[in-house]
């Protein structure tokens, strides 16, 4: 218990009436970073509100480096937090917003600085300090968040979106800077997102949330290559899943035993094959979408359509004819009932 | 849970504390003093004596409370308009930039910023009809202290209709707030929407008419309440400073100003009381009759 | 003729419409008292005089008034904003049925017209026998000076982002420290805008003296203002004196403090 960075036991959160987390169990190794992946409105944000006391546990306890926090109020869990807003007071300069927690806690003035100034260095914002956010770009202000984050050297980081308001290129670079933040600092961290690339990138683990349940927790690796559910292997991967119904119009190559209409196929779009080895499925190309140097061919098999990722060079054209091959070894299995993966 | 968020809950209890002691001691507990005073006879030095509905008979009866409500009635009909049209008028001219329109803003609402007493004292002299400005103004180029038409020149201070007169044009002068709202209300109006107009070729009458007093209503429901609440305020200093009341009989008595001098003249309280409560009940209605209009065009709005 | 040139023409008239009483206003306290009214009007008397000024100081005791209405707004003005403050920045961190009955209750508050206010409470003050002192002057700060400041502050309270205020829990910030140290000091132009609107309200005071003080050693400047034009009510330069007197403090804090209320944009707007 004791190498537990954080632990949900059995965590319930409601808004007014509505259930928004039930019966939440979660465990965060110590130094480890988790990223919790979510569609909106999954309970991503009321997760990271509830461990941070910032909204009531309906129920069960929370746990931060074994140390039951689950009644204790924001300021005692020793917890920062950086918002996807940044939360930056505007009336402040940068030195002050990052010392604004020490000198609230009765850190000397002159202590405070010296160590927001280390902070600030670290995430390469020193330069910034006598400005005020309203002088900031955006991530500017990220970085003196993140500063203000660090310098109180707490038990847990918390990481709400604080990418999302970034543009795509920035958002790439303070990317790698968060990761090698992490892995330097080895604090924990709970980072939430719902942008699955910056999940796979990050995470040493996925939490995947929906409808506040955990639908699967495990490496990007088992995320990505053994999705426990029909949900988890659509939500992951752009574009999302093929998934077709067993003995359906795709029979895999290889496929060991004849699997009933009770089981759904799914095979992501990069594991479609349009060989026209005389093997496949016969198809037609319905619509062909150009991401620079890749192709989203949209196939129409009978009632379903698919998607294959090709080379754009390669593409075929609108209203062609094609063949559909996919092998066994790519082909993922669930049951159509319950959308849970079926070992084989 | 355990005591910690009972901390800054009773923080939070205490900075409200003194405001809810002043609704209280200042609005709730007047309003039940007032309520029960208006069934008694109470002098302030013996203990009120009850008289059941004695004095609101009394009201019904009394020519000089008539006269009053009457007056407050109109003044009401007649100032409220005006002073809304007015500031409504000004906001839509002055809201943008242009040489002047800075000062001009300024110079509408300074007004507003005088002391009422010392506003009611410089019409008390504005309105003489012998050394005041207003008509010396209008006697220019007539003879005899004649208008150049040959007309008396307004008696403000002595003939009943121009005494109320005066009363009015006094307020009309007081739009600072009203101006100030509305040109904020207009300002936070979105540019696109004229924009769009501009492209459509609106005339200017088509905009204001389709448009601004479209969006703008709201505002200007509110601050019709609002007003109608206060023109029974903003009639009482000049009643009092600059007609005194009259000129006779009662010309420019309103309702505050007949409660006034019942309670603080000839100490009847509770005959006082009564009248107020007439008032307070007449601002409810006023307040629940303008309501419902703006309810029922709110929802056309929303539509 | 382009539109702007149309707007201008308009605020030229406006200001030929509501500049002239002010400037009637101190041309009159010029005047030399106790002449008889010159033939034609005109702007500035003839001869200037500061007679009047005199009289009023002297007959009016003006000195002492300004000194009770300045001891009056000393205590009533910064209590009055910090009452709305307080009230205000409680009301934008309470429970939403808190919330609607105390707002509520001043919407009603605001409602009563403060002419219907006036015997009641001084029933109330004479009870507490409150009378006759600067108390019942001073009591209406407990209200924020007007309910309506109290509302203001509610609502500049309220739009200031939540993970601000979540920031302040996440570093243990009391309530009142959370007001000290970040609401307060972000929305300083709303309480800018309500010092000087709560100053000119208390020194304009004008009914609550008029019902509670008798004592001409208590008379705040309205008051004596009062008096004076009772004394002798053709003596116009003479109030008038008085009237300027009384007149130019908040006149003058309200041209200081305009660029809050006329400014084109709101001050929320400085949080993006």
């Amino acid at each position: 218990m004791t190498d537990a960075g954080l632990v949900l036991e059995g965590v319930s959160a409601a808004y007014r009436d509505a259930r928004v987390l039930h019966r939440l169990d979660l465990e965060v190794h110590r130094g480890e970073l988790l990223v919790v992946l979510g569609p909106s409105g999954a309970g991503k944000s009321t997760l990271l509100r509830l461990v941070a006391g910032l909204h009531p546990v309906a129920e069960g306890r929370v746990l931060i480096q074994g140390r039951d926090v689950t009644t204790l109020r924001p300021g005692r869990r020793n917890v920062s937090m950086v918002f996807q807003s940044y939360a930056l007071f505007p009336h402040l300069t940068a030195l002050d917003n990052i010392t604004f927690g020490l000198e609230v806690r009765d850190v000397s003035r002159a202590a405070a600085r010296e160590r927001a100034r280390a902070a600030a260095a670290s995430v390469g914002c020193a330069h910034l300090l006598d400005r005020r956010p309203g002088q900031l770009s955006g991530g500017e202000r990220q970085r003196v968040a993140l500063a203000r984050a660090l310098v109180r050297e707490p038990d847990l980081f918390l990481f709400d979106e604080p990418l999302s308001n970034l543009d795509p290129e920035l958002r790439v670079e303070t990317r790698g800077e968060l990761k090698a933040l992490h892995a330097r600092l080895g604090v924990t961290s709970v980072h939430v997102t719902h942008d699955q690339t910056e999940a796979l990138v990050l995470a040493d683990r996925i939490a995947v949330l929906r409808d506040g349940r955990l639908e699967q927790l495990g490496t990007p690796d088992e995320i990505w290559r053994s999705p426990a559910t029909v949900f988890v292997a659509r939500f992951v991967g752009s574009p999302a899943m093929n998934l077709v119904p067993a003995g359906g119009p795709v029979a895999p190559e290889g496929m060991p035993e004849a699997l009933g209409p009770e089981r759904l196929l799914g095979f992501r779009p990069e594991a479609v094959r349009l060989d026209p080895t005389g093997s496949g499925a016969p198809a037609t190309v319905e619509r062909v979408d150009v991401v620079g140097e890749d192709a989203h061919a949209y196939l129409r098999l009978a009632d379903h359509l698919i998607v294959a990722r090709v080379p754009a060079s390669a593409r075929p054209a609108p209203g062609d004819p094609a063949e559909v091959a996919v092998r066994w070894a790519d082909v993922h299995v669930f049951d159509a009932g319950t959308g849970q993966r079926v070992p084989l | 849970m355990s005591t910690e968020p009972d901390r800054g809950h009773r923080q939070l209890r205490l900075m409200l504390a003194p405001y809810l002691l002043g609704l209280v001691v200042l609005v709730l507990g007047p309003f039940v003093i007032t309520l029960a005073l208006a069934f008694t006879e109470y002098d302030l030095i013996r203990p009120p004596v009850w008289t059941g509905t004695g004095n609101f008979t009394e009201l019904t009866r009394d020519p000089i409370f008539r006269t009053a409500l009457v007056n407050s009635l109109v003044f009401a009909a007649v100032a409220v308009p005006l002073r809304l049209l007015i500031a409504l008028a000004l906001a839509l001219l002055l809201h943008r930039r242009a040489m002047a329109a800075g000062p001009a803003r300024t110079a509408a609402v300074l007004p507003a910023a005088v002391p009422e007493i010392a506003y009611g004292l410089l019409w008390l002299w504005l309105l003489n009809p012998l050394y005041g400005p207003i008509n010396q103004v209008l006697a220019l180029g007539g003879q005899n202290g004649l208008t150049v038409f040959g007309r008396t020149p307004p008696q403000w201070l002595t003939d009943p209709a121009d005494a109320r007169a005066a009363i009015i044009l006094m307020s009309l002068f007081t739009i600072g707030e009203t101006f100030i709202i509305l040109l904020a209300a207009r300002r936070s109006l979105p540019h696109d929407v004229y924009e769009l107009a501009a492209l459509e070729d609106a005339t200017s009458w088509d905009v204001l008419r389709r448009i601004t007093l479209p969006l703008i209503a709201p505002v200007l429901g509110l601050l019709l309440v609002r007003d109608v609440i206060q023109s029974l305020h903003f009639s009482f200093v000049p009643a009092l400073v600059v007609t005194d009341g009259g000129p006779p009989p009662y010309a420019t008595t309103y309702v505050p100003l007949f409660a006034y001098r019942t309670a603080f003249e000839y100490l009847r309280y509770g005959y006082a009381a009564a009248a107020t409560l007439v008032m307070l009940l007449l601002t409810v209605a006023a307040v629940a009759v303008q309501w419902r209009l703006l309810r029922r065009y709110g929802r056309f709005h929303d539509r | 003729m382009p539109a702007r040139w149309w707007r201008t023409l308009g605020a030229v008239f406006v200001l030929l419409v509501f500049v002239p009483p002010l400037v009637l206003l101190v041309s009159g306290s010029l005047t030399e008292p106790g002449q008889p009214p010159p033939p034609t009007p005109r702007l500035l008397p003839e001869p200037l005089s500061a007679a009047g000024y005199e009289h009023a100081w002297s007959l009016g005791s003006l000195g002492r008034a300004t000194l009770n209405s300045v001891l009056v707004a000393a205590v009533a003005v910064p209590l009055s904003v910090l009452v709305a403050a307080w009230a205000g920045f409680a009301l934008a961190r309470s429970s939403r049925r808190l919330v609607t009955v105390v707002v509520t209750a001043s919407l009603l508050a605001l409602m009563a017209p403060a002419t219907a206010l006036l015997l009641p409470r001084f029933v109330i003050f004479r009870f507490l026998g409150l009378t006759d002192t600067l108390v019942p002057l001073i009591a209406p700060a407990l209200l924020g000076a007007s309910p309506l400041y109290v509302l203001v502050y509610y609502l500049a309270f309220r739009g200031l982002p939540a993970d601000l205020y979540d920031t302040c829990r996440l570093c243990d910030l009391t309530p009142a420290r959370t007001w000290w140290r970040f609401a307060l000091p972000v929305v300083r132009p709303v309480t800018a805008a309500l010092t000087a609107l709560s100053f000119i309200l208390t020194w304009s005071n004008f009914l609550d003296p008029l019902v509670y003080v008798y004592d001409r050693d208590l008379f705040t400047l309205p008051l004596a203002l009062r008096s004076l034009s009772v004394l002798d009510p053709t003596n116009f330069p003479v109030f008038l004196a008085g009237a300027v007197v009384a007149t130019l403090p908040p006149v003058i804090v309200f041209v200081l403090a305009q660029r809050w209320f006329l400014r084109s944009e709101s001050p929320g707007r400085q949080l993006r």
